[in-house]
């Protein structure tokens, strides 16, 4: 074996130790740079613009079919001020919003909420924060939990600032985004 | 339930039919991308083994690439398990530990055809079945702890755990004493086991468990000084128990390396627990306060200090006891070793006193040069940036702060023992994760590996709903 080999051979030993490094960095890339943004088509594109001014006057004739769609079930079990608790709720029902008729079923961990990609629930519109908010378990039962939004979280209409029991039906609104917690 | 889920989506949404929950789940993708990785990792091993055979030797022996290969069959089998019970789970830790792990047992078997030994006296085949005892334990970590939160409940027994790990190389009869230090458990006149190794493990774990209870108190009330917020002198106490306990392992096992490896996850994970820095500012100087102290008055701390800050003098080089003269020939290796190396089998790592466990990245660095150890250090630091990353996007505080903790260990101990080994911190003798000759750092790493598994698979197992605004 002459040493011309050897070296040969060890220099591309050391370009395969490179290149795995660099396979992995490749392959990992999204998370250093963050996930390639989608074109949405064209007509989700303008939903997406018509989307805020759809939560912001709920009487517009464009939202009216979620609306009713939600208010259905709301009025028969209602605000009855049933707490949430792990037994009496088993899914999260988004209610208004791009993704209007989704359902989130819900386990017992909790469920993290904003235009983070680590977040349980990701919201990506301009109204919410990157940690907007939590639903969380005290005893079973399900809180609501701003995380310094800065647009804020509103349950029934109004702010959120200390952790609070989420009632069955009740209206939680995060960004452009309502939702409900339902049996 | 079902009308609901039927109805006519209102508006813009009617382009895309109504998806419900959209579960990003890519199993096959993932393990896919960790086939191929740990195909090209393996190709790396076994051309390392060919290298140092031909550098050495000048001939191929099949042997040893056999026994690699059945290695390599089991991290394959690792691989298919997790298809099974970790389907989520992140697709590179894996490949990196086989290269760190196959590059160290090269450099092992390297350093045996220099001493000439073979059979079972060779360290490279004791690494060998090490190895695979450890891949069988990360085995056995994915297939038993089927949700890492079980862990949680199990806190205070594993802290009990790690004192008696701790405890046990203390006892007569079954302690065994190495190089000075005592950290070995042993029968008869073989030290077989370092305890200490598990119980980092069951540390990371104990201190998750009871940051994660504890921690309001801790950082919620102090005054505040200095622009920080300092802790009220009464919750104290934690910090100071584990600082005691870093201090006895100083005194009692007279080993420097494992109590700042303690010591530092604990502050670590304190940090990330409270985010207040005071903790970090405190724990330090009771730290560097407490090793000048032994350094004052503990001989073979003295020793370590003043090899670091004056290694080349005649005195210490010479000093029988504690001198430089390890600490000088890996230096004069390294410095051998220049940019690409000497090439595999070709350098004289053998030179430097135990150049396959303390110092192997001194001998790595000479045969791979400077290129290399920058590869073997980029490879940690992917590695560690994987753990963080998991617990980063951890769903409970437990399997944030046991993600955390647990990467944290591997990166400290690369630091203290390549800072070490390159005269950045005084000398301490602990192993390189992986790489290093000894089964209990081979079983420690391998079962974090498995548990970092098994964190980023519950983490991506996790249901999502994305909503595109």
């Amino acid at each position: 074996m002459s040493e011309l080999t050897l070296l040969v051979l060890q220099l591309g030993f050391l370009l395969l130790l490179w290149v795995f490094v660099f396979a992995i960095v490749y392959a990992l890339r999204s998370d250093l740079f963050g996930q390639r943004v989608r074109k949405l088509p064209e007509t989700a594109a303008a939903s997406a613009s018509a989307a805020p001014v759809a939560s912001a006057f709920p009487s517009s004739p464009v939202s009216q079919a979620p609306t009713e769609a939600v208010n259905r079930p709301a009025a028969a079990s209602g605000s009855d001020g049933g707490v949430a608790t792990t037994e009496s709720a088993s899914r999260l029902v988004i209610t208004s919003g791009q993704k209007a008729g989704s359902e989130f079923p819900l386990g017992r961990d909790e469920i993290t909420i904003g235009r983070s990609s680590d977040s349980a629930i990701i919201i990506r519109d301009d109204y919410t924060s990157t940690h907007h908010a939590r639903l969380m378990l005290w005893n079973g039962r399900w809180m609501i939990q701003d995380l310094d939004s800065t647009n804020g979280t509103f349950l029934d209409g109004s702010r959120v600032t200390v952790p609070t029991p989420v009632p069955l039906g009740a209206t939680v609104k995060v960004g452009a985004t309502t939702f409900e917690l339902r049996r | 339930m079902s009308d609901r889920r039927t109805q006519t989506p209102p508006q813009g949404t009617a382009a895309t039919p109504p998806s419900g929950v959209r579960r990003i789940r890519m199993p096959q993708k993932l393990r896919n991308l960790e086939l191929w990785l740990l195909a090209f990792a393996c190709l790396i091993n076994a051309a390392s083994i060919v290298l140092v055979q031909l550098g050495a030797l000048g001939t191929i022996d099949t042997q040893l690439v056999l026994l690699g290969a059945g290695l390599s069959a089991l991290v394959f089998g690792l691989h298919i398990a997790m298809r099974f019970v970790a389907r989520d789970a992140d697709p590179f830790l894996l490949p990196i530990a086989t290269v760190l792990n196959g590059l160290g047992i090269a450099m092992i078997y390297r350093i045996d055809i220099a001493e000439g030994d073979a059979g079972w006296e060779s360290a490279a085949v004791r690494q060998i079945a090490w190895s695979a005892i450890a891949i069988l334990c990360a085995i056995a970590t994915i297939v038993l702890i089927r949700n890492h939160r079980v862990l949680f409940r199990y806190t205070y027994l594993a802290g009990l755990l790690a004192i008696v790990l701790l405890i046990l190389p203390l006892l007569p009869g079954i302690g065994r004493e190495v190089y000075g230090a005592r950290v070995w458990i042993g029968i008869g006149d073989i030290a077989t086991f370092q305890p200490g190794e598990i119980a980092k493990i069951a540390l990371a774990v104990f201190f998750a468990g009871y940051l994660v209870r504890n921690r309001d108190s801790l950082s919620m009330v102090g005054t505040k000084f200095l622009g920080m917020r300092f802790p009220r002198a009464r919750d104290l106490g934690p910090l100071l128990v584990v600082w005691a306990l870093s201090m006895a392992v100083i005194v009692f096992q007279r080993d420097l390396g494992t109590a700042l490896l303690y010591f530092g996850l604990f502050l670590v994970m304190l940090y990330v627990a409270t985010s207040r820095l005071s903790w970090v500012v405190l724990g330090l100087s009771l730290f560097i306060g407490g090793a000048l102290i032994a350094a004052q008055t503990l001989d073979y701390v003295r020793n370590r200090f003043a090899n670091w800050l004056d290694p080349f003098s005649d005195e210490r080089f010479n000093a029988d006891p504690g001198g430089s003269y390890q600490l000088v020939q890996g230096l004069f290796g390294l410095g051998n070793g220049g940019l690409i190396g000497t090439g595999l089998g070709q350098g004289r790592p053998d030179l430097t006193p135990v150049p396959q466990s303390d110092y192997i990245i001194a001998s790595l660095g000479e045969e791979l040069g400077l290129a290399g150890v920058f590869a073997i250090l980029a490879l940690y630091l992917l590695f560690v940036a994987r753990g963080f990353r998991i617990g980063f996007a951890g769903q409970d505080d437990f399997g944030k702060l046991l993600g955390v903790g647990l990467s944290f260990t591997v990166a400290l101990q690369v630091f203290i023992v390549v800072g070490g080994v390159m005269r950045v911190i005084p000398l301490t003798g602990l192993t390189t994760p992986f790489l290093a000759a000894g089964g209990s750092s081979l079983v420690a790493n391998w079962i974090i590996v498995g548990l970092l598994l098994r964190l980023s698979d519950t983490i991506r197992n996790h249901p999502r709903l994305v909503i595109d605004g």
